[in-house]
């Protein structure tokens, strides 16, 4: 266990710069995860904190020692590989004690130190097996047995549950939150997945083109955005957003879009008539039931079960509703949209800057 | 698919057969009659018969007693081929293995140009290679000594060796790599305890080339040995046609023995070879 | 970009020093085998090869005149003829019944087994007054068959089968490899659109092969351009070095002595080998 930190990091491929210094500090025994759409970083950043990726820039650190200079095997870290990387050739038990018969260490050690990690992974029936005879979600629980068996400081997880299908990426979660509860390793986990992110993370941070967007725990970027980018990237279905015009008048405020009035919240930091963007989550919106609020034509219905998702229509702009329960609402209905204000954001139109 | 036979099947296995049964004659003709000889008493073989009146083992016996002018030294010429193809098989294997590895899973800078270099030689005629050598050989004094012949066979064979493993080697995953890098291994842990067992079936078959290459040779060991007891088989054999009298039953049955080795080897490991060599080849 | 890699993983970027210095180390055996046994010949030769005076020899010798012209005749023939036979029975060979299987097993003997006995036995059969095949053509016709060793056109001609005979199993296998590598969806789909088999090997099968049998083409000329044992154990380059090619007439040179000369008669080829060796580093550089 251990804290890690990352001071003004930067990353060139030859002339390339694909990190533009980046800090931030992970405290003793956090989940933190690494969050971002495809070519943002994150999968790099988490390669140079493992010795994988040569650091052009600034310097990491782990429990306040400078690690750049140090070779992947003496920064006491251990890494779970999207594919799992496990040795084809070698049998779960030795896949999982590599680590320790490298260092020449006893059978009685390795033993012991596999022993309990298969335990609490539950792979002791597999111990003697292959990998090539186990399905996906036994490799990655190897995978991750391997780097128990290590007791490192801190464990990375480069998207680990990518390749697993959907229903066994939620039992995969739920694993590996625990796991981190017992055993509270600081951990780093990149995804790519807003949901992984929101289940699993202490805190998250969002990368973005080679920056940090935002750090925060889950609700604080869910509640509060601190961008356009972070606002849309967080939450499924994302956030609606109009682009339309503060109006600030004797103490009222609300944002102009699509021949409408939507109610804003707190102070907003513009000036009256400013451009803005202006967003809604589809989970907070309510469809009226007594005719007032912003009308919208109902263009599709999908109901999920115990949710019912509507894609409506304002002013000829789609937005997505989605509210509990079941509608009788059907496509080409009129209905009118309450929107509270202290759900709405509103964002600089040109920076993407949170306003209020 | 209908069963049963229509006009068109029947002329499609006609048609195979046509093809077929040509090249299995084709084939076959040079090493029957190489196995017809070696199974003949003396003046019988060039009977012309299919199959001897008389089949005998005789001639095998006198190539095992060594009962013959040509044959004085048969054990120990087989002997030597027998060292000849190991040793080259087994340095071949070790110099393609470590330049291998080294080119693709520890990318050491210059790897290309390592690649050109072995590919080039790879291009160089072996009997144009031959005269210079002779003269290289004779300038480091090596000069009927066997080890100039497994030299010169280590060297012709790497190129392809290196090739082959090598393409096999950039099909392992990296991730392998990384995940023993973090697991603390250093390059030769790396090399020897997670890059050489997943590379075994094309070891196996990069080895078994270089040696059968090295058995099958006669030019080089033509020029480079003289001795008798220093040749390999194959060039004692080319030795039996200095004469007009030569006991051609008896160079047949010694050449019969001298082909077999090389051919249970085929067999015993075509899957390895075929896959191992041609995967080299073809380029998807 | 960089994130996207198509293998798990990617290749290492570091700069680490003992990695570097183990990746130096392990290549050192093959430069070593290199800079000795390839670079120092191919110098020394072509140091040997440096006097005008060997290459006016080598041109007044009337051997020298006929051997050029055999050796483009092999090459050129026996390349040609064996890729092509190499590519039907490419063919043939990828159809799958039992028996082609078995046919298959005993194809690949000629490329397995050295070529002393097996060309000795050729050698032999050819004899003209013992030999099988003029033995079987007195029973059949009651006349003498040809000296086929004697006859330099025969000679030669025999040398080239014999030496199509050896490799045609190594060039049917790469072709028969390129084949199966195209998916058979191509094939179906071309059956269901009504294709013949000629309209099948010409729009399918011939685009997919086309590099890879210009590659073997290339490249069995430079190995039989270096085919010692076709010519020397089956005609010894007789009959009066008629049948001499350029491997067998550089070692002829050599035997005699006269290295400058086996040198010049090398050099002479390589106005032709580099540009064929340069296209094949180009295709298979990388």
């Amino acid at each position: 266990m251990a804290s890690v930190s990352f001071s003004n990091i930067e990353k060139k491929f030859g002339k390339v710069k694909i990190i533009h210094g980046i800090s931030f500090d992970i405290s003793d025994g956090e989940f933190v995860v690494l969050v971002g759409p495809s070519g943002c970083g994150k999968s790099t950043l988490l390669r140079m904190l493992a010795g994988l990726e040569e650091i052009t820039g600034g310097e990491i650190s782990i429990d306040g020692k400078v690690i750049n200079d140090l070779d992947s095997k003496d920064r006491d870290i251990a890494m779970v590989f999207q594919s799992y990387a496990l040795y084809p050739h070698m049998t779960v038990r030795d896949n999982m004690g590599f680590s320790l018969k490298l260092r020449k260490a006893s059978a009685e050690i390795t033993n012991k130190r596999v022993g309990d990690a298969a335990s609490i992974l539950n792979l002791d029936p597999l111990l003697d097996r292959y990998p090539r005879e186990l399905s996906g979600g036994q490799r990655q629980r190897v995978a991750m047995g391997r780097a128990i068996v290590r007791d490192p400081k801190v464990f990375l997880f480069d998207e680990p549950l990518s390749n697993l299908d959907a229903k066994l990426r939620v039992a995969m979660r739920a694993e590996i939150k625990a796991l981190h509860q017992r055993l509270k390793t600081t951990t780093v986990y990149v995804t790519h997945d807003q949901i992984e992110a929101m289940t699993m993370a202490d805190r998250i941070v969002v990368m973005h083109d080679g920056i940090i967007e935002q750090i925060g725990t889950p609700l604080e970027l869910f509640d509060r955005p601190g961008n356009l980018f972070v606002a849309q990237f967080i939450g499924s279905p994302s956030m609606n957003v109009l682009k339309g015009t503060l109006r600030q008048v004797e103490g009222r405020a609300w944002v102009e879009s699509q021949n409408h009035q939507w109610p804003v919240g707190t102070l907003v930091r513009a000036r009256d008539g400013q451009t803005v963007a202006y967003g809604v989550r589809p989970t907070d919106m309510r469809l009226s039931s007594t005719g007032q609020g912003i009308a919208a034509k109902v263009i599709v219905v999908e109901p999920t079960g115990a949710e019912t998702e509507l894609l409506v229509e304002v002013d000829q702009t789609p937005m997505v509703v989605v509210m509990h329960g079941r509608t009788d609402a059907q496509p080409d209905d009129l209905v009118y949209l309450e929107v509270s204000a202290e759900k709405s954001h509103v964002f600089d139109e040109t920076s993407g800057l949170r306003l209020d | 698919m209908k069963k049963g036979w229509s006009l068109r099947k029947v002329s499609i296995e006609a048609q195979l057969l046509l093809v077929g049964i040509p090249v299995v004659l084709w084939t076959m003709i040079p090493v029957y009659h190489l196995f017809l000889f070696a199974i003949s008493p003396r003046d019988k073989a060039t009977s012309g018969k299919l199959w001897p009146e008389n089949p005998t083992l005789q001639n095998f016996e006198f190539v095992f007693g060594q009962k013959h002018f040509y044959l004085n030294h048969f054990w120990q010429q087989l002997g030597n081929s027998l060292m000849i193809a190991v040793a080259t098989g087994l340095i071949t294997l070790f110099v393609a293995t470590t330049a291998a590895f080294a080119i693709s899973r520890l990318k050491v800078r210059g790897g290309r140009t390592v690649m050109n270099m072995a590919l080039v030689t790879y291009f160089i005629p072996a009997a144009f290679l031959a005269v210079p050598m002779y003269k290289t050989m004779a300038n480091y004094g090596l000069l009927n000594n066997r080890w100039s012949l497994i030299l010169a066979m280590v060297t012709i064979a790497s190129p392809y060796c290196i090739w082959v493993l090598k393409q096999a080697s950039d099909k392992l995953p990296w991730e392998l790599d990384e995940a023993a890098r973090i697991d603390g291994a250093s390059p030769l842990q790396l090399f020897w305890l997670v890059y050489v067992p997943l590379m075994v079936p094309s070891l196996v078959a990069v080895g078994t080339y270089a040696l059968l290459l090295a058995w099958n040779e006669y030019l080089y060991g033509f020029l480079l040995l003289s001795k008798e007891t220093d040749l390999p088989l194959a060039v004692a054999l080319g030795n039996f046609l200095a004469a007009d009298d030569s006991p051609w039953e008896l160079l047949m049955a010694t050449g019969f023995i001298y082909a077999l080795p090389p051919a249970a080897i085929y067999y015993a490991f075509k899957r390895y070879m075929v896959s191992g060599l041609t995967a080299g080849a073809v380029k998807s | 970009m960089a994130e996207a890699v198509a293998l798990a993983g990617s290749p290492p970027r570091r700069s680490s020093n003992t990695w570097n210095n183990w990746g130096r180390l392990l290549v050192l055996p093959y430069i070593v085998v290199f800079l000795l046994l390839v670079l120092y010949p191919v110098s020394y030769g072509l140091w040997l090869a440096r006097d005008p005076q060997s290459y006016v020899k080598l041109f007044a010798d009337p051997i020298f005149f006929r051997t050029a012209i055999n050796t483009f005749i092999f090459v050129v023939v026996a390349v040609n003829l064996k890729l092509l036979i190499a590519l039907g029975l490419s063919g043939f060979f990828s159809q799958t019944r039992w028996w082609i299987k078995i046919v298959a097993m005993l194809f690949i003997l000629p490329w397995a087994v050295p070529s002393i006995p097996t060309i000795l036995s050729t050698r032999f059969m050819l004899n003209p007054e013992w030999g099988v095949i003029n033995t079987l053509i007195f029973k059949l016709t009651l006349k003498d068959g040809p000296n086929w060793l004697n006859d330099p056109t025969l000679a030669l001609s025999l040398s080239m089968l014999m030496h199509i005979w050896k490799s045609l199993p190594f060039w049917t296998l790469i072709l028969l490899a390129g084949r199966m590598s195209i998916p058979s969806e191509q094939y179906e789909a071309a059956s269901v659109d009504g294709a013949t088999r000629w309209q099948k090997f010409r729009f399918i099968t011939w685009p997919s092969m086309k590099g890879l049998y210009l590659t073997s083409t290339l490249l069995s000329m430079i190995f039989t351009l270096g085919d010692f044992n076709s010519v020397y154990l089956l005609t010894g380059g007789g009959p009066a070095d008629l049948t001499h090619v350029l491997a067998t007439l550089g070692i002829r040179y050599l035997r005699l002595d006269q290295i400058e000369l086996a040198m010049a008669s090398i050099v002479v080829a390589l106005p032709f080998m580099l540009p064929l060796v340069y296209f094949m580093m180009k295709r298979l550089s990388k």
